[in-house]
């Protein structure tokens, strides 16, 4: 149930400009953390909040379309599950710390499961552009920090059940000639309010009403009196009064939402290239050392014997170990 | 973890082990569940985010509460409220015996809680004492949701469940014939069992392997037939296996020395066909929970002490003897 769930409770937030100041703080927490041991040059490419919000937006649409094409077809759900995850994500990291690309992949990794749509890791990375074996590493690496980063909040409410819960009573209850022409316009609003913030703003049912509500506007239709009378019936007038903005909050937040051009993209990506957290680059050198180094941690600490492990050919084992650990360790 | 201290140690399972630790900040006892991702290079098995999805999600005062997760290295850990002992150390303390009144009430919560979980779309698949916790209160609380799923959206041939769960004692009859779809009701028959074990103090159905579980089910229950259970025949294992044919036998015999409705309700349980099995709500309803004695009330209930798990399972002797022809001698000669 939504009203018990740790989706309410601890991510659901007030307004955007809640959002805001957690985006603000995740960036100067790792400006002032990791700005001192730049280079002058490096620290100069620094994003601001700003930038790292018109990165995001990008990224997003690369997770809409990341979703869309995948192969076996995905659940909406799964899609929908993915985009809380990665919104959540930049809610507590800067994008600097940890890169988009890394952290979307996973995030739709980790949906797959807990939305039992099951397809096997080696399934997974061949819907993924480039480096396939590279891409699993940074999959499996980034795991264990994505669970703990949503502190193992890991179920998600998404619109989907709502809007065929509102058909089905549309159907029976209201008074709409075939309701289900409602369908593409709800399609088109959901996909859009994924891209805006308004999944951690409003509840799912709600997000449902509301694109049921824009769909039938946008066909002419006028489900108000089904809505006032038959959905809400004897609520209270509050009730209605909620619903209005939630309604309002969310159309809104789509009319204002705005793409960043490929240009400016092009350039954020750049910059972020050269200011983004090394030790959490897997092509960096330091990523590569730290590594080793947390390999040989772990070795002491379980009692692994490493040399042993390469000795006897194994050495698939030993990075598995010092690959999660290094996820582990990281902050 | 620094937040907590381990105190000891609690049990082992196929997961990892459990600990008992101490949240310094609140001074709160704790029951810590590690649960290792089991090769260190792969990818977090679902089983786990099954059971953590799961504990997140009910709110019942007879299923265990998970108070948080924690990462820790290569493996996760699960905190919850600390139970001195379970349901199998209950049944086996043999200074007090439990009476039928309270027989009465351990089922009534059990069902209690099963009716819930059934109601959140959730089979648990793992019922047997050892997963039956008692609080210091003595209020029983279902424990172990590692192999439990949802089942919302219905097995099919396509998308089937594993068969692979429960422990053998505890296992349906149409997981024992390999059955991937099917149904909650695999949790009544091990409230059943559950239940026969509370009576009798030893579990009713006890195979040494898979193959020998089937067959002490049919030497009691008697060979299934096609007449009561249509699918028997389409259940994958089906052919595979046959045992002379066998007549059941009488349940007086199965459950000596109990109250007829106590009969009737375990007999509701057992039955083969799972579509006929009687359901957690339904059973609650039973005549058996209105007859006399009713059920114990809870300050009536037996308090385990702190410690009385370890006190119990200190008697048991750990002889790698599995046919508990050695337990059991041990136990008479502790009594005696």
């Amino acid at each position: 149930m939504f009203s018990t769930s740790t989706q309410k409770k601890y991510w659901l937030f007030a307004d955007e400009s809640e959002l805001l100041k957690a985006r603000s703080e995740a960036n100067a927490k790792f400006v002032a953390s990791h700005g001192p041991k730049m280079t002058e040059e490096d620290r100069n490419e620094l994003l601001d909040a700003n930038e790292e919000k018109a990165l995001l937006k990008f990224y997003e649409l690369q997770l809409r379309d990341f979703c869309r094409r995948f192969e076996p077809p995905m659940p909406r759900s799964v899609a929908g599950t993915a985009f809380h995850y990665f919104k959540r994500f930049y809610l507590i990291h800067s994008v600097m710390d940890y890169h988009p690309k890394e952290i979307l992949v996973t995030c739709v990794y980790l949906a797959t499961k807990v939305d039992e749509f099951n397809v096997s890791i080696d399934q997974f990375v061949r819907n993924v552009k480039g480096n396939q074996t590279k891409a699993m590493d940074i999959i499996l690496n980034n795991e264990l920090l994505l669970m703990q980063v949503l502190n193992y909040n890991l179920t998600i409410h998404n619109p989907f059940r709502p809007i065929e819960g509102l058909l089905i009573d549309i159907k029976t209850r209201g008074t709409m000639v075939d309701p289900e022409r409602l369908r593409p316009g709800i399609e088109d609003f959901l996909d859009k309010a994924f891209l805006t913030s308004a999944p951690l703003l409003v509840a799912p049912s709600q997000l449902a009403l509301a694109a049921v509500l824009h769909s039938a506007s946008k066909i002419g239709e006028n489900l108000d009196i089904y809505v006032t009378k038959t959905l809400l019936g004897d609520s209270s007038p509050e009730a209605l009064a909620s619903l209005v903005e939630a309604v309002r909050k969310v159309r809104s937040m789509i009319k204002s939402m705005e793409t960043s051009p490929k240009e400016v993209i092009r350039v954020l990506e750049k910059r972020l290239e050269k200011c983004r957290n090394q030790e959490n680059n897997p092509d960096s050198e330091i990523y590569k050392k730290r590594q080793f180094e947390a390999l040989h941690d772990e070795d002491e600490k379980y009692g692994l014997d490493f040399p042993s492990l390469i000795m006897s050919g194994d050495l698939k084992l030993g990075e598995g170990i010092f690959e999660i650990n290094k996820s582990m360790t990281s902050p | 973890m620094e937040q907590y201290k381990v105190l000891g140690h609690i049990g082992e399972g196929a997961h990892g082990v459990v600990q008992r630790a101490l949240h310094r900040p609140t001074g709160r006892d704790v029951a810590l569940k590690k649960l290792y991702v089991r090769r260190p290079d792969e990818q977090v098995p679902i089983q786990i985010l099954r059971e953590i999805k799961l504990l997140q999600k009910v709110q019942c005062k007879h299923v265990i509460k998970l108070l948080e997760v924690l990462p820790q290295g290569i493996c996760f850990v699960l905190v919850f409220e600390y139970m001195p002992t379970g349901l199998a150390e209950m049944i086996k303390d043999a200074r007090a015996p439990l009476t039928e009144a309270q027989i009465k009430r351990y089922l009534e919560m059990l069902l209690q809680g099963v009716e819930y979980l059934h109601a959140q779309y959730i089979m648990h698949r793992d019922l047997k004492p050892a997963n039956l916790l008692v609080s210091y209160k003595g209020v029983l609380k279902i424990a172990d949701l590692g192999q439990a799923r949802m089942f919302d959206e219905k097995a099919t041939e396509e998308r089937p469940y594993s068969h692979q769960v429960a422990s053998r004692w505890y296992r349906a009859p149409e997981l024992l014939y390999g059955a991937k779809v099917y149904t909650e009701a695999v949790d009544l028959w091990a409230v059943g069992c559950v239940f026969g074990e509370m009576i009798t103090k030893a579990p009713i159905f006890r195979g040494e392997s898979d193959i020998e579980q089937l067959c002490v089910v049919q030497k009691l229950m008697g060979t299934p037939s096609t007449k009561d259970w249509s699918q028997l025949e389409s259940l994958p294992d089906y052919n595979k296996i046959t045992f002379l044919p066998m007549k059941a036998v009488p349940f007086e015999q199965v459950i000596p020395r109990c109250s007829s409705s106590a009969l009737d309700l375990a007999k509701r349980f057992l039955v083969y066909n799972p579509d006929a099995r009687i359901s957690a709500k339904a059973a609650l309803e039973h005549k058996y929970f209105f007859s006399m004695p009713l059920p114990c009330p809870m300050p009536e209930m037996p308090k385990p002490f702190d410690g009385h798990r370890e006190k119990i399972n200190s008697k048991e002797c750990d002889t790698g003897d599995s046919s508990g022809l050695l337990c059991q001698k041990f136990n008479k000669i502790q009594i005696n």
